[in-house]
């Protein structure tokens, strides 16, 4: 294996041996200003060219030459640009504004395309995300949530019914590292899951890696969601904006300097405290009136850039996202919020046409804070996690075999797990309970990307990563390898296997996402966990229209962290004697996805018929392997957007998954308890863990997109209809004893008559409108 | 924190019924076969008392006929209890705490009250009619008093009032609690009813309190138990497995007892100790 990583390195030395025309620049949206992520440039009738990095950066060598020869730039929704060159010996320096096409159901030639680029990479197990397609796919409430999206994706699984919960390949909600704009999004949720923290408005490109991870990313075992945020447009004003069921978008952006420099400020929010503050008034004069509880979240992005030098770009961004959640009466004063906040300071430097550099400063904050204030007493509760990152990654290209990254990362983290205060305002009365840590991660890593030859890619890279908490330190080699051989033009085989380590962990107390689950760093008693990932796959494209992906996957998981049963995660000043450390795997010989990104009809289906255990933990069901609730044998989405003319447009989401696995009571007992406390007739007994199978899930969701535009503005209206089947599918089910009481000597007994199982579902048939705006 | 999930939970409840989203359903549940249950409480000058009965798969028939406590009684076992070197056998004779006492069957007595000697241990031995045996150890703790309960009137409504109630824990040692109150009488539905331990404490003392809910004349009870880790861990455990049930944000847990034996029992074998206080909210 160490051989086998250098060996492309080692031939670096080699190449320069005929004159060469390197060039390079940048690809950006003409009308925006904004950087087009992985735009293809090529030479025509030369068979070379490159795609454009995340930071719309592009650079690829040519054999220098007398004659003029054509490049052809272009990118899924524009127009393409052609522009003739003379290759000279040295470097030439070409930025390109690509147009986006003017409707949405012009044909568009696009030569370089996007699904034949999925065939030759080296990339698999990548899913990427169209946010134009994502705003027209029906939502829960019309509220667009990219997160949602991309659990209709193959090897990926949504947590409960209507959440943004997201288990990928057998992972664990907190295996997946989600980062915005380079910052780590801790709790990507709203509403205890139900809405994801991302503004579409604000999104520009969204990247899932499932598997084959690349060697600049570390730090959790599953997937990673790289989202990043909109530039701002450095051309002209926009407000764009959107009224929905339940929230409201306004987004305003512009140039501060035209071509030079730009802005985004968005921001969300919820209304229904509006209706039920208002609600609660009018009432306020009802004998036994319960004040309904206030509820709202909002997001707000921003983000700032700056054209410093031709080689020079720097960008500042930053979110903030509250959910808040309060009532209060003569007795209380309760207020629960929680919410997300970072910051990015990114610097990219072009040293020259074969390479280029990042250079960022992050910063993660998540927090959740519980106080309850009563008269002459307090109750406080709250946990923290933060991060401050710095992170270089280099971007080489030194000729068209090899494309090189390598970079390192520095983290601080800071943790306040479970602090608890309760106590008398007069100070008789104290508890309190809580830990503190701090811990820095490191990571440096290397990767190469070679074309050996027109029909083989590798793409060889390593990961070294360390963490240190006091007296714990581990230090852990990453290695991460991909090949890509081309059987035809239109026809790939891969493979790739990747190790990853991961040395934060999410204490949850259930399947749910709760803002209270905690974050717990790596101590000498929690090792962090580690994953082995190997996939082979295949990639056709029939027709020049339909790519079909088949991949096969096996997962191991190793120091897998748990609670034992009946776990205190409150008042407790040592959380580790209620973990318990296991393994797991997951594998499935049939991860399916079709996709078509042209004409009237696009979409995709997915498909994945997987297994997923945990197990090896001492005191959970004696040691023995057990199903997670989120291991769906068949996982089946279909997405489809049809473009009927230029304003209408239709589209459908369907899904179909096997029951997710619950622990559900086998037995039950009678319980008298002591005097002062209700007999239990009934009382519960749970056995092993997840031995029961919820029903199969099924959802069919339909939305019709209406467009128009006037002089000074394009709109919408967007029509959803979520569960358009009106299926009751299972949130949860609960075991219900009917008792019937009987007076004795002035004393109620209850005795059971009848124990049912109950199904709980969450959402019938819901239609939503939405109205989204751009001036 | 428990408090925020109910309210959720109840809201979330409140729209399944107006959308009819919640439904009977017909489901196979795993195999299970009955175990022993005991439940013994040891209280200083009551009699050595147990009740010994079977559990049930879930939805066994209910049996609400003449024959419900044959099935669910366990009967015929031998029921040991050693202590102080002396060993009390509990006759296997139903006996009752009948109103005004909050009613409770036991099926297994002795001939003696239990000592209320502080720091006496004591051993249970149950061999049942198919020979299987059920063990278990516990031990007297000492009473922790209620030191007061004070009475106090709302600012801005002068009917109301609330009760709070205080208690000095001794900080040397590591301390379980649960706390009960009542209104009215003991049968009636507790308003708390929760465990607390002193592992977090930075002050000897405690203090419970209600809302500003009570008026001139209501009878508010209130009841400390000093009790062992093993109970805290088994109340804990029950608490855990009824909101696991019902409740999605809950994790279930199962029924964490302190016997032991080949017979594969559940339960809890334990003294208890309480004080109790009845207050008459009085101005």
């Amino acid at each position: 294996m160490k051989q086998s990583i250098l060996s492309p390195l080692i031939l670096l030395i080699a190449f320069g041996a005929t004159a060469q025309t390197t060039i390079s620049g940048r690809l950006t949206d003409a009308k925006t200003g904004e950087n087009l992520i992985a735009a293809t440039v090529e030479a025509v009738g030369l068979q070379k060219g490159n795609v454009s990095n995340e930071y719309g950066f592009y650079s690829f060598s040519l054999p220098s030459g007398d004659d003029s020869i054509t490049l052809r730039f272009s990118y899924l929704g524009y127009e393409s640009s052609l522009r003739r060159i003379k290759p000279a010996p040295g470097k030439i320096s070409l930025n390109v504004a690509l147009v986006p096409t003017s409707s949405v159901i012009e044909e568009v030639v696009i030569k370089a395309n996007v699904l034949e680029d999925k065939v030759k990479s080296t990339e698999m197990s990548v899913a990427t995300l169209s946010m134009r397609e994502a705003k027209a796919l029906p939502a829960l409430f019309g509220e667009v949530d990219i997160i949602k999206i991309i659990q209709l994706k193959p090897g990926v699984t949504g947590g409960t019914e209507g959440s943004t919960g997201i288990f990928v390949r057998g992972g664990g909600r907190d295996q997946n590292l989600i980062v915005l704009d380079e910052a780590v999004v801790y709790n990507p949720d709203h509403l205890f899951g139900f809405f994801s923290t991302f503004n579409s408005d604000a999104v520009k490109d969204v990247k899932l890696f499932k598997g084959g991870f690349p060697s600049q990313y570390g730090g959790r075992l599953s997937s990673v969601i790289d989202v990043r945020m909109k530039e701002g447009n450095n051309q002209e004003y926009d407000v764009t904006g959107g009224i929905g069921l339940i929230s409201s978008r306004l987004t305003v952006e512009g140039p501060i300097q035209k071509d030079k420099s730009s802005f985004l400020v968005s921001g969300r929010r919820t209304y229904a405290d509006l209706i039920t503050r208002a609600i609660n008034k009018a009432n306020e004069n009802t004998p036994d009136y319960n004040p309904i509880p206030d509820y709202y979240f909002y997001d707000l992005n921003t983000k700032v850039n700056f054209t410093l030098t031709e080689k020079d770009r720097l960008y500042l961004s930053g979110y903030f996202g509250r959910d808040v959640f309060a009532f209060s009466n003569e007795s209380f004063d309760f207020l629960f919020d929680w919410g997300n906040a970072t910051g990015t300071a990114r610097w990219n430097h072009i040293f020259g046409p074969k390479l280029f550099s990042n250079t960022t400063f992050t910063y993660s904050d998540y927090r959740y804070n519980i106080s309850n204030i009563l008269d002459g007493f307090s109750f406080r509760l709250g946990s923290n996690v933060r991060d401050a990152n710095f992170k270089v990654d280099f971007y080489y290209q030194p000729n068209n075999q090899h494309t090189i990254r390598f970079g390192g990362n520095a983290t601080y983290h800071q943790f306040t797990v479970a602090r608890l205060q309760f106590g008398s305002d007069d100070g008789r009365v104290n508890f309190q309970s809580g830990q503190d840590f701090t811990g820095m991660e490191y990571g440096l890593y290397v990767a190469d990307e070679w074309a050996a030859s027109d029909r083989l890619k590798f793409n060889f890279g390593a990961r070294g990563s360390a963490w240190a908490n006091g007296p714990a330190f581990y230090a852990n080699f990453e290695p991460r390898a991909s090949a890509n051989y081309s059987l035809a033009e239109d026809w790939s085989v891969k493979a790739s296997y990747a190790r990853m380590n991961q040395y934060v962990h999410l204490l949850a107390s259930s399947g749910l996402s709760l803002p209270t689950d905690i974050w717990y760093p790596s101590t000498e008693g929690v090792k962090p966990e580690t994953s082995d990932q190997i996939a082979i796959g295949t990639s056709y494209l029939f027709d020049k229209k339909w790519l079909i992906t088949w991949e096969g996957w096996y997962k191991w998981l190793y120091n897998q962290v748990d609670f034992i049963d009946g776990a205190e995660l409150f008042g407790n000043n040592n959380l580790e004697n209620e973990l318990t450390i296991g393994r797991g795997y997951a594998f499935s010989p049939l991860e399916l996805e079709i996709e078509k990104k042209e004409g009237r009809l696009t979409g995709w289906i997915g498909y994945t018929l997987a297994w997923v255990r945990r197990g090896d933990f001492p005191v959970i069901n004696n040691g023995e392997y057990y199903a997670p609730p989120f291991d769906p044998r068949h996982n089946l989405n279909i997405v489809a957007l049809y473009d009927l003319s230029k304003r209408w447009q239709l589209t459908a989401t369907f899904s179909y998954k096997s029951g997710n696995a619950a622990w559900l009571p086998v037995g039950r007992m009678s319980f008298q308890d002591v005097p002062g406390s209700r007999v239990r007739p009934v009382l519960p007994i749970y056995g092993d863990r997840n031995t029961f199978r919820y029903p199969a899930y099924m959802r069919l969701d339909l939305g019709i997109v209406y467009r128009w535009k006037t002089r000074r503005s394009e709109q919408d209206l967007t029509l959803s209809i979520y569960n358009a089947l009106d299926r009751r599918n299972t949130f949860f089910i609960y075991l219900d004893p009917d008792f019937t009481e009987t007076n004795v000597g002035g004393q109620i007994i209850e005795t059971p008559n009848k124990i049912t199982a109950k199904q709980v579902s969450l959402f019938p048939i819901l239609p939503s409108i939405t109205w989204n705006f751009k001036f | 924190m428990n408090s925020l999930k109910y309210i959720a939970f109840s809201l979330g409840l409140t729209f399944f019924a107006a959308c009819d989203l919640e439904q009977e359903v017909v489901i196979d549940l795993p195999e299970y076969s009955n175990q022993p249950i005991v439940e013994c409480y040891l209280e200083p000058g009551k009699p050595f008392r147990l009740t010994l009965t079977r559990s049930y798969s879930f939805f066994d028939p209910l049996g609400l006929d003449s024959s419900f406590f044959d099935k669910t009684l366990l009967n015929g076992a031998t029921v040991t209890i050693a202590y102080n070197g002396q060993v009390d056998t509990l006759y296997n004779n139903p006996s009752f705490d009948l109103p005004p006492l909050p009613i409770r069957l036991y099926n297994y007595t002795g001939l003696n009250t239990v000592p209320a000697t502080p720091g006496v241990e004591y051993t249970l031995g149950i061999t049942l009619p198919d020979g299987g045996t059920i063990g278990g150890k516990t031990v007297m703790l000492p009473l922790v008093p209620i030191d007061s309960v004070l009475v106090e009137w709302s600012d801005t409504d002068d009917t109301l009032a609330r009760v709070l109630t205080y208690v000095t824990d001794d900080m040397t040692q590591v301390n379980y609690y649960r706390r009960m109150l009542n209104y009215s009488t003991l049968d009636s539905f507790p308003r708390q009813n929760f465990l607390v331990t002193d592992r977090i404490s930075t002050s000897e003392v405690f203090a419970f309190g209600t809302g500003y809910q009570l008026t001139e004349g209501d009878t508010v009870i209130n009841s400390f138990f000093h009790i062992t880790k093993d109970y805290y861990d088994f109340y804990e455990s029950v608490q855990r497995a009824v909101s696991g049930n019902r409740n999605p944000f809950a994790q279930p847990s199962p029924i964490i007892g302190n016997v032991q034996g080949t017979a594969n029992p559940l339960g809890i074998f334990t003294c208890l100790v309480y004080d109790r206080d009845t207050t008459i909210i009085q101005r």
